[in-house]
């Protein structure tokens, strides 16, 4: 059995890496009991990880592995059927701001949910890519080559701005 | 819409902050960081773990009964001891073979990479269709339970009747012991053995498989 490691010193670890749950609950989740949901299961499977951290690793490449690996199969098991969040909904959340905040909240909710259409690991790998971690970080967390790393960001920022242009061609 | 748009949509997305569920979520596990260990049973990444748990109790009750029958008959009558030991040997099988995986789904560390440790997740969950083909195998046995030698002698009635549906029943398992696999699931016989929910799971834990694969293959 792996040693536990100390209460707070863990706690305060992933306080400072909230970030990390924050993204992956909103890009494997679609509602938000779900989130919550899948942020304590998050916790409480980095807290039964803890004691495979190697301090030879940075933590947020051990954090990112533990999370995305409970969202997936989180959502492989909780998820499948629901909707996503329509775009008409990102819609009314947004109606009371002015036109240049509005433009660029609607861009983003756009933004976040074509990435919550993509599938399970380029998912993964967009979170990673938009969190500015290195091709070869993100090699290490989802156990791909940093070329092959390279191709599918670039193929799913070719597919984001085809979706983008469908949209905006409405 | 050009390369710099989208740029700047990646760039307002990665500093978007809104993480006020977050906290709730954060304060709490705080407070309750041990309380949440206790829960570790309701966990629902462990239900994969769960179902396979309760069909080894299950198996295990039906073990038993067939062991005791066995037991208790020592062999006075062959046809049904013999039978009954040969269900008892496949559902054994079978057992085992559950109980291995759920050894190796509590031994997959969710801090190695994503595509193996999902992958291995995942090629658990379709390895249910092993236990699927292997439980066919008793199909024969269940005809052969009620034979005895003085009926098998006694004319032709038991080469007529008992017999080729033994017959046929051991070719129908064979043959399915063969043929259940995922290359075959368009096949209508396929679809209706396999129309359960389970299945369903199964077999969109094999599509994931093929879809790890083509992930980690895809670098062209």
């Amino acid at each position: 059995m792996s040693p536990q490691p100390d209460k707070e010193e863990f706690l305060k670890l992933i306080q400072d890496n909230k970030r990390i749950i924050y993204k992956i609950c909103n890009a494997y989740c679609h509602n938000s009991n779900d989130r919550e949901d899948l942020a304590q299961e998050i916790i409480y499977q980095l807290w039964k990880s803890a004691g495979s951290f190697n301090d030879g690793h940075k933590f947020t490449t051990w954090m990112y592995r533990v999370a995305l690996n409970t969202a997936i199969s989180f959502y492989r098991k909780e998820n499948k059927n629901n909707p996503l969040v329509s775009i008409s909904e990102h819609h009314t959340n947004i109606e009371d701001r002015n036109d240049g905040a509005k433009d660029i909240e609607e861009n983003i909710n756009l933004l976040q949910q074509f990435i919550n259409e993509l599938k399970e690991l380029d998912r993964a790998l967009m979170i990673l890519y938009l969190d500015e971690k290195s091709c070869g970080e993100i090699a290490e967390i989802l156990g791909i080559t940093e070329t092959n790393v390279a191709t599918k960001i670039s193929r799913i920022k070719e597919k984001l701005k085809q979706k983008f242009l469908t949209i905006n061609n409405q | 819409m050009e390369d710099k748009n989208l740029e700047s949509i990646l760039d307002a997305y990665k500093n978007k902050s809104d993480e006020t569920w977050l906290m709730n979520v954060m304060n709490l596990n705080m407070a309750c960081i041990e309380s949440l260990q206790k829960e570790k049973a309701k966990s629902k990444l462990n239900s994969l773990a769960v179902f396979k748990k309760i069909v080894i109790v299950g198996g295990l009750l039906y073990a038993f009964l067939l062991g005791f029958l066995v037991y208790f008959d020592h062999f006075r009558h062959f046809y049904f001891s013999f039978s009954m030991s040969m269900i008892l040997l496949i559902t054994m099988i079978a057992i085992i073979t559950l109980v291995k995986h759920v050894v190796m789904i509590r031994q997959i560390n969710y801090s190695t990479n994503i595509t193996d440790t999902q992958r291995k997740l995942s090629a658990l969950q379709y390895s249910t269709i092993n236990i699927f083909r292997i439980s066919w195998l008793q199909m024969p046995f269940w005809s052969t339970w009620f034979w005895t030698s003085r009926w098998i002698h006694s004319g032709i009635n038991f080469w007529v009747t008992a017999f080729p549906i033994t017959l046929l029943l051991t070719l129908i398992a064979i043959w399915l012991y063969k043929k259940i696999s995922f290359e075959n699931k368009e096949k209508k016989w396929f679809k209706f053995l396999m129309n359960s929910p389970e299945w369903n799971s199964v077999a969109k834990a094999k599509e994931f498989v093929d879809e790890i694969d083509a992930f980690k293959n895809d670098s062209l």
